[in-house]
């Protein structure tokens, strides 16, 4: 039996000692994508940044590729890729040098191949050279996905990545994400987007302050779409 | 295996550790391509700064004139500094044969001062981090799988170097201005101050190393700012004279040295360990402090410096029970506010005691000495006081959800600052009451001039940004913006203007009915002027109405 990419089991996220939502139990395994979905403020982004190591769990248990979680490990970092809401860049970097920095800082060898291939995959080829501050958000947004890709990983973390993104992007990061999964990779999201959960994720779990429900993709699409807009 | 298909209905959280294929626990799951050696820390460092550097557009003759430019503005501005220190040193009486019983000496004063500036210090420290890695640092650096020490040494550095200059030229000035009488000794205090600061940063870094929460550490630093107060009161009731305040002699100099090199080495060796969220928190403050510095925004080094560093969350709710309307519920938030920030109660009791302090040191106990200390307590205490009327100012939004007119919501804002600096202004011209021989005068000064604290606190709280389209101006400070320093002085302007009848009745040591009058008057127009909405100075108003330029836009209503 494989060992899972991640596991919660009773775990406690919040802020000075206050949860945000009820104890969160769930198990990953290689080439499963397991989607985080409830309304705002029920914890997913807090369950996400626990799970990256940037918050540290007020209870329960959480291991990532079984250790504890510890992001000051270089194994740790070269495992896990992580997509948050960070729209922060180097102003003197053009898109395509942020990109080769992340691939080539994790020792990727034909950087500037693989960032060619992202640019073309993100339609990120025509602004290659610009600064990001001459980017909209939805550019800038698919900048942040391409990076989460241009390094190798065990665990795709991604905290609403269909956030700003037009139908075509969202269709080709859905691609993207189930051939994830299919070289073996796990996925782990916070989504708002019904078909992106149907689509990409085996199981999801809603979260609430009472009580998590784990759900199948399409339970959770269809309680993702009842949530009021 | 194939997972379950898509509609299944779970059996529960372990059905997904059903594994999707074989086990591909030994690397990475998934490449973008082949992967080699890791580079560097360094040569990621240098590769951000290599294009930095080629985008800049700056030529080395460019780069020489800002570094010229830098240095002989920084020299001129220390020896203006250092001037004045002279002239203060030159103009101070000498210490009486026979002191008060209730009195401090001068050295004993600055020692008490010297502790303040670590308490400060530590502070600062632990507000700003002391390492931390900015947004972009933060997020496109700490997740690379390279030993984070390469990376964060320059961080590592900056605030250590910066808090011993900060603090070798306060030790310094303090020295020169009030006590040194040779240049060696002042050199050697200043070096003694150099290396006692950095030692509070570098303890400051440690403590981050090992996860001391920021707030901890900044909190150590309010105690003891507060605790220097109290042993000012402690020695000047005592009547403890200290005769003078010895420097340390170059050989423990040296031992001080060595310590600082040896927690710098402690600290270098630690930043593999240091926690990216709290670099990322810590980050995050010193860019925001960093910016508000830059662009000499003093509200947003406020907010920056309280942010992140109090509780996130609060132990009870307050159930404001005293809330009977929109009114009471705007004074009940500010209050709550004030409430909850120790920082700035302890700058409020620290800023009523600077008046007293300078009444009981007998070489200070004259009119300059306690017109200056009067200045700089106002000005920290309403500083401390205006809180609730910054967080308005940044949020708009939360004074246009209630149902109050922009003026009544500026008038409303004058409610706590204006009870704090009552407070505040009782006890510090109690003091003066007491210098001065008679104390009931001082105080109905005190409770009269209160009202144009309070309104100098909400103006400056609701100033408008800075206009950095207006003209400069060349001092041999170097270039000064007319369009901030028009900004910056709206609050301080009234101060001076409507409490001249206390600087005047201070000028003369002396209370007249006339200047109670006259002071009621100041309050009444400070009240109005406070309360008003406009941004624009009275220059821009004419230009609007003449059809030119406006320098700033009117206020935004509900403003």
């Amino acid at each position: 039996m494989p060992q899972p990419v991640a596991r919660a089991q009773d775990l406690l996220v919040g802020y000075g000692g206050a949860p945000v939502c009820a104890p969160v139990t769930f198990t990953l395994h290689p080439g499963r994508a397991l989607a985080l979905v409830g309304s705002n403020g029920s914890g997913k982004s807090t369950v996400l940044r626990a799970v990256i190591g940037l918050l540290e769990p007020s209870g329960g248990k959480l291991t990532v590729l079984g250790r504890e979680v510890d992001e000051r490990t270089v194994e740790f970092r070269s495992a896990v890729s992580s997509v948050l809401d960070d729209d922060a860049y180097f102003p003197s970097l053009s898109v395509a040098e942020h990109l080769y920095l992340v691939a080539r800082g994790h020792g990727v060898l034909d950087a500037w191949d693989r960032v060619d291939e992202l640019l073309d995959e993100f339609g990120l080829v025509d602004h290659a050279a610009a600064l990001p501050v001459s980017l909209s958000s939805g550019q800038r947004r698919r900048l942040l996905l391409a990076a989460g890709f241009a390094r190798p990983r065990s665990l795709l973390v991604l905290d609403e990545p269909e956030q700003r993104l037009d139908r075509r992007m969202l269709s080709a990061l859905t691609d993207r994400l189930l051939a994830e999964k299919a070289s073996g990779g796990a996925v782990l999201m916070a989504s708002h987007d019904p078909e992106l959960v149907r689509a990409v994720a085996d199981r999801a779990l809603h979260l609430d302050d009472e009580r998590n429900e784990l759900l199948s993709a399409a339970d959770a699409a269809t309680r993702i779409a009842r949530i009021p807009a | 295996m194939s997972g379950p298909a898509r509609g299944d209905e779970p059996e529960g959280p372990d059905e997904l550790t059903e594994p999707a294929g074989p086990d591909r626990d030994r690397g990475p799951a998934v490449s973008p391509g082949e992967v080699g050696d890791l580079p560097s820390a360094r040569s990621i460092r240098r590769f951000t700064a290599a294009a930095g550097k080629a985008r800049a557009g700056a030529s080395l003759t460019s780069l020489l004139g800002d570094v010229y430019y830098a240095v002989i503005s920084v020299a001129i501005g220390a020896a203006a500094a250092f001037g004045i220190a002279q002239q203060v040193r030159a103009s101070l009486p000498p210490a009486p044969r026979v002191a008060p019983a209730t009195s401090l000496s001068l050295p004993a004063l600055v020692g008490v001062a010297l502790l303040a500036t670590a308490g400060v210090l530590v502070s600062l420290a632990g507000r700003l981090g002391p390492v931390g890695a900015g947004g972009a640092e933060s997020a496109w650096w700490l997740a690379l799988p390279v030993g984070r020490r390469g990376l964060l040494r320059p961080a590592a550095r900056r605030l250590p170097i910066l808090g011993a200059l900060a603090g070798g030229a306060v030790v310094a000035l303090l020295d020169a201005g009030l006590l040194g009488d040779t240049p060696r000794r002042t050199l050697l205090a200043a070096g003694a101050g150099l290396v006692v600061a950095a030692l509070l940063v570098l303890l400051a870094t440690v403590a981050q190393s090992v996860g001391v929460p920021r707030r901890r550490v900044a909190l150590v630093g309010d105690v003891v700012l507060a605790l220097s107060a109290v042993l000012a009161v402690v020695l000047a009731l005592g009547g403890t004279q200290l005769a003078e305040l010895p420097v340390p002699p170059g050989p423990l100099l040296g031992v001080g040295v060595l310590l600082v090199a040896v927690l710098a080495w402690v600290v270098d060796g630690r930043l593999d360990s240091m926690p990216a969220r709290s670099l990322r928190e810590s980050g995050s403050v010193a860019t925001q402090a960093m910016g508000a510095v830059v662009s000499l925004d003093s509200r947003e080094l406020g907010r920056a410096l309280t942010a992140g560093s109090s509780r996130p969350v609060r132990r009870w709710v307050s159930r404001f029970h005293g809330v009977r309307g929109p009114a009471t519920a705007l004074v009940a938030a500010d209050l709550a506010q004030l409430r909850r920030s120790p920082r700035h109660v302890v700058q409020l009791a620290v800023a009523a005691l600077i008046p007293w302090l300078a009444t009981v040191v007998p070489q200070l106990a004259n009119v300059p000495g306690v017109l200056v200390s009067v200045l700089v307590a106002g000005g920290i205490a309403s500083s401390a006081a205006g809180e609730g009327a910054r967080a308005g100012e940044m949020n708009p939004i939360i004074d246009r959800m209630l149902p109050l007119a922009a003026k009544t919501v500026r008038r409303l804002r004058m409610v706590v600052p204006g009870a704090a600096l009552l407070v505040w202004a009782l006890l510090a011209f109690a003091g003066l009451g007491r210098w001065a021989g008679d104390p009931a005068p001082w105080l109905v000064l005190a409770v009269l001039g209160a009202p144009v604290w309070a309104a100098a606190t909400v103006r400056a709280a609701y100033r408008p940004g800075p206009n950095w389209s207006k003209p400069l101006v060349s001092t041999p400070f170097g270039a000064l913006p007319t369009g901030v320093t028009t900004v910056v002085s709206r609050g301080p302007d009234l101060v001076v203007l409507c409490l001249l009848p206390t600087w005047i009745a201070l000028l003369l040591r002396h209370v007249t009915p006339t200047f109670l009058m006259l002071q009621l008057a100041g309050a009444a127009i400070a009240f109005a002027v406070g309360s008003s909405i406009a941004t624009g100075t009275l220059m821009d108003r004419l230009f609007e109405a003449s059809g030119g330029a406006p320098g700033s836009k009117p206020a935004a209503a509900g403003r």
